[in-house]
């Protein structure tokens, strides 16, 4: 009796002493993918042979390409899935007895991706109480969390308004707060960043990382943007469904061919390092030290820095104390044939004109678009690059001002519009939500025979367009819904390509893809431009795409162009003040910070590879 | 579809937004009944009144509302319209071919109008003071004995004020597809009611599948925060009737009685020939 009593307390204070906080053990999911019928096709494997333990209080990042398993793998952690074999302790709940259900969930919360597809109150405070209101709290105590958490998730100001009206990082404050109310031992952040703009994305990584160090909350980062991992305690990395690499930061980029076999990058960051260290540039001790962008920047000005500024903090080449607001616009002149390509005239776009609310989307925009450019538009949420898009391809009119497509005034009674749509196509984000038809083909070809041509001609269009976005012709009949994320985006460019356009109009089409998906995208981008001629205009939020593709840089702010020209005359300005530094590449900044510091480099060199050239002749 | 901004909550602080969403539901219903016993001008004008003190006690402006009305007065002078020529009566003012108005079909017409206006902006009045959830719970609360039949109350509730969140998101997604193909060269103003039938297609078919999407990740968003039904759940602003709604119910009572006693004060007129 007391030999097996003893045993049993034995037995606990193992499992106490070894027990990670969430312990994770040989997890295997499965399910079976079945046929329109019913019938069981085959059995997926999405999740194998998974062994993980995460510490209470640590930060811990999942990486991997869209498809690799991490979202399903985070799913198990809140018993949202249960495993197929093995098991996932969380908290010392076993996540397959269905009773625990709630207290698990409670205690690893979740923040999803789509801000939108989350929030279920219509009023902020109401939603953060839902979790609250299902756990059964007192009243009091509800409002006494809800409190907290809209504080912890500094959304407090937003309240009462209604979720609908906030932006997308905003949201996904709400939702960070509506998870914080529950009291989480654990929050797990499925790609939340994805939808997100980059300033966005810093902030709510800002917010996950206070809460981890602050209040201890067990932080699961899940992503496929490397850099956003650099800080984390420990990296999983995924692929199909497997563990394929695991460490800490430094460890994990050292397998830089893992990395990109797993269909993702290395941080710029340390790319930069990387090649900076294959020059010998930097030593294996410096390179310890770096752990930021500053920190090497810092690092470059000091060892090869020339004259006296080498202690200069972070600035722009002109010494100006300029305000934030009010930047001289850098417009750089140049010579167009106004009887050729597309040309806005000062342009004005006004929302709810005569309204309460009226917004001016658009304000003296001039601006003209030749043929065969590589234009990147870039501005936040709200400057208005949406409006201008759709001011190209007639889908909006100015309320002042004029748009010229070839000379000829596109409002004009007579002229015809369907030709204009069919010239400048129209990419919109997210483009693979439009798509409709039963195959890729008939998807492709709807532009076409919208143009009013015969149906062999249309098929011929979209089988051209297929090909030229890189897909191979086995796709023909398959069902658009079926296929990859970054596939049905090709499949949905080439449906604009189809129609054959001299411009080709893309907003934001590399969102939500990852890495490698996102630049063989670019790549395709960048050689329809110079093989087949067309003229690219592209919305983007990453200036590090930006500086590698676009030829041609206009910045748009509050409806206005604040600047315009070839991007090594902006990159090279002086006139670039200091508010809009920190959203230059790496690459720019380093190079501009040398300059300063009296090295003899060509600021004007924006791309990474030409950066690199740059970077040999310094030491 | 955007300038739709009717039922839409009109996000401010006033004694009526203030009111328990029981007592709103309870007033518009009673609201709504009374004007389908209205006969003559006097008891709507007496309506009108009483709408537009209920309107100013809101804060909601009325050009928010005028607005909001805009986009459904067509429909609306369709119906007087067609009211006006059918129904006949002996005192023709015009009479064309097979077309005649008579005057009683103006007043009719008349009387419709005023009445589908009060009905309109009476009950989204409701909706433009009550947040949706609000709204729910009222009716999640007053119709708690229908549980007891068997009647999913909640269910039925969270369905409504998750279709009250999700209307909007949906609509500005219905208005990005139908630019998104007209973008492709689809035009709608052409081609014989089938072929336009069938341009819908291509805008149906990815909103539904979007729709789909979307309730699937906000189910799966749900069970992360612990949804569960009614069960045990208990509420961050629970409805607890206080001296204002108990005032308010008395108001409307004596809106009734007063428009009862207005109705036989009329009618005895009339009988009396005056």
């Amino acid at each position: 009796m007391n030999n097996e009593l003893s045993k049993a307390s034995t037995y606990n204070f193992e499992r106490y002493i070894y027990m990670a906080f969430i312990d994770i053990k040989n997890l295997v999911f499965e399910y079976f993918r079945r046929d329109d019928e019913g019938n069981v096709e085959e059995m997926v494997e999405a999740l194998s042979d998974i062994s993980i333990d995460i510490e209470q209080g640590d930060f811990i990042a999942i990486v991997g390409k869209n498809g690799s398993g991490k979202s399903t793998l985070a799913k198990q952690i809140n018993a949202l899935l249960t495993p197929s074999e093995g098991a996932v302790i969380v908290d010392g709940m076993d996540t397959e007895n269905e009773e625990l259900r709630l207290s698990i969930r409670k205690t690893a919360g979740m923040v999803f991706q789509n801000p939108d597809n989350q929030i279920i109150g219509s009023m902020v405070e109401e939603d953060v109480a839902f979790g609250p209101e299902n756990l059964g709290f007192s009243k009091e105590k509800i409002w006494n969390q809800v409190d907290v958490a809209l504080n912890m998730a500094e959304i407090q100001e937003y309240r009462k308004n209604n979720p609908n009206n906030l932006s997308g990082g905003q949201k996904q404050r709400v939702a960070i707060a509506g998870v914080l109310a529950m009291e989480p031992k654990c929050i797990i952040f499925d790609e939340s960043t994805a939808m997100l703009d980059p300033g966005s994305r810093k902030r709510i990584l800002k917010t996950a990382k206070l809460l981890n160090k602050e209040k201890g909350i067990t932080i699961i980062w899940i992503t496929h943007h490397m850099n956003e991992v650099i800080e984390a305690d420990k990296v999983f990395v995924m692929k199909q469904g497997k563990l394929v690499l695991q460490g800490t930061p430094k460890q994990i980029f050292e397998e830089e061919n893992v990395i990109y076999d797993c269909g993702l990058m290395l941080p710029v960051l340390y790319q930069y390092i990387k090649f900076l260290s294959g020059q010998g540039l930097l030593s294996k001790e410096d390179v310890y030290d770096i752990e930021s962008d500053e920190d090497l920047i810092d690092f470059l000005v000091n060892k090869y820095g020339i004259n006296g500024t080498k202690t200069a903090k972070v600035g722009a080449v002109k010494a100006d104390s300029k305000n934030n607001n009010d930047m001289d616009a850098i417009i750089q002149h140049r010579d167009y044939n106004p009887a050729e390509g597309l040309l806005l005239d000062n342009v004005s776009y006004i929302y709810n004109k005569g309204f309460a609310g009226e917004i001016k989307a658009l304000n003296n925009v001039n601006l003209h678009i030749g043929n065969g450019e590589f234009v990147a538009v870039i501005g936040s949420t709200g400057s208005g690059k949406s409006t201008l898009m759709q001011h190209l391809n007639g889908l909006l009119f100015p309320d002042d001002g004029n748009v010229y497509y070839k000379g000829k005034d596109v409002a004009d009674k007579d002229f015809p519009l369907k030709k204009l749509r069919q010239k400048v196509g129209l990419v919109f984000q997210y483009p693979e939500y439009q798509l409709f038809a039963e195959t890729v083909e008939q998807d492709v070809a709807f532009g076409p025979l919208n143009m009013d041509i015969s149906k062999v001609e249309a098929n011929k269009r979209a089988y051209s367009a297929i090909e030229a976005v890189g897909l191979p012709d086995t796709i023909y009949d398959a069902a658009p819904l079926s296929l990859s994320g970054g596939q049905k985006r090709r499949v949905a460019i080439a449906g604009v390509l189809a129609m054959g356009p001299e411009y080709l109009v893309l907003d934001e089409p590399t969102a939500g893809l990852d890495p490698v998906s996102a630049k063989q995208l670019l790549d395709m981008l960048k050689h329809l431009q110079i093989e087949q001629k067309i003229t690219i205009v592209m919305v983007s939020h990453s200036m590090e795409e930006v500086s590698e593709y676009a030829d041609r840089i206009v910045f748009l702010k509050h409806g206005e162009v604040i600047i315009d020209g070839e991007s090594s005359y902006v990159y090279s300005s002086d006139l670039l003040p200091k508010s809009y530094y920190s959203n230059l590449p790496l690459g720019v900044k380093i190079l501009r910070r040398l300059k300063e510091a009296g090295v003899d480099v060509d600021i004007s060199k924006h791309k990474k590879e030409d950066v690199f050239m740059e970077l040999c002749g310094i030491a | 579809m955007k300038d739709i901004t009717i039922g839409k909550y009109y996000s401010v602080d006033s004694l009526i937004h203030r009111l328990d969403p029981r007592v709103k539901l309870v007033v518009t219903l009673i609201y709504v009944i009374s004007l389908l016993f209205m006969r003559n001008a006097y008891m709507y004008l007496v309506a009108a009144v009483v709408l537009m003190i209920y309107i100013k006690l809101s804060n909601v402006p009325i050009i928010y509302i005028v607005k909001g009305t805009k986009g459904i007065i067509v429909f609306l002078l369709f119906t007087v319209i067609l009211q006006i020529l059918t129904v006949k009566g002996a005192d023709v003012l015009f009479k064309w071919k097979f077309i005649s108005i008579t005057r009683t079909g103006v007043y009719s017409g008349v009387f419709l109008f005023v009445r589908l206006i009060l009905i309109i902006v009476g009950s989204s009045m409701m909706t433009y003071t009550t947040t949706p959830n609000e709204l729910t719970d009222g009716l999640e609360k007053l119709l708690s004995w229908m549980k007891k039949l068997g009647v999913p109350v909640h269910e039925i509730a969270m369905i409504m004020s998750i279709a009250l969140r999700f209307i909007p998101l949906l609509s500005s997604e219905l208005d990005r597809i139908m630019k998104a193909q007209t973008a492709r060269g689809i035009d709608f103003s052409e081609g014989n009611i089938f072929e336009r039938l069938k341009k819908l297609l291509p805008i149906i078919i990815p909103l539904f599948v979007s729709a789909i999407r979307r309730s699937n990740e906000l189910a799966l968003a749900m069970d992360a925060r612990c949804y569960h039904g009614g069960e045990g759940r208990t509420k961050m602003k629970p409805l607890q009737y206080s001296r204002r709604d108990y005032i308010a119910y008395i108001i409307l009572l004596l809106y009734l009685v007063f428009l009862i006693l207005l109705k036989k004060m009329l009618h005895l007129s009339v009988l009396s020939g005056v």
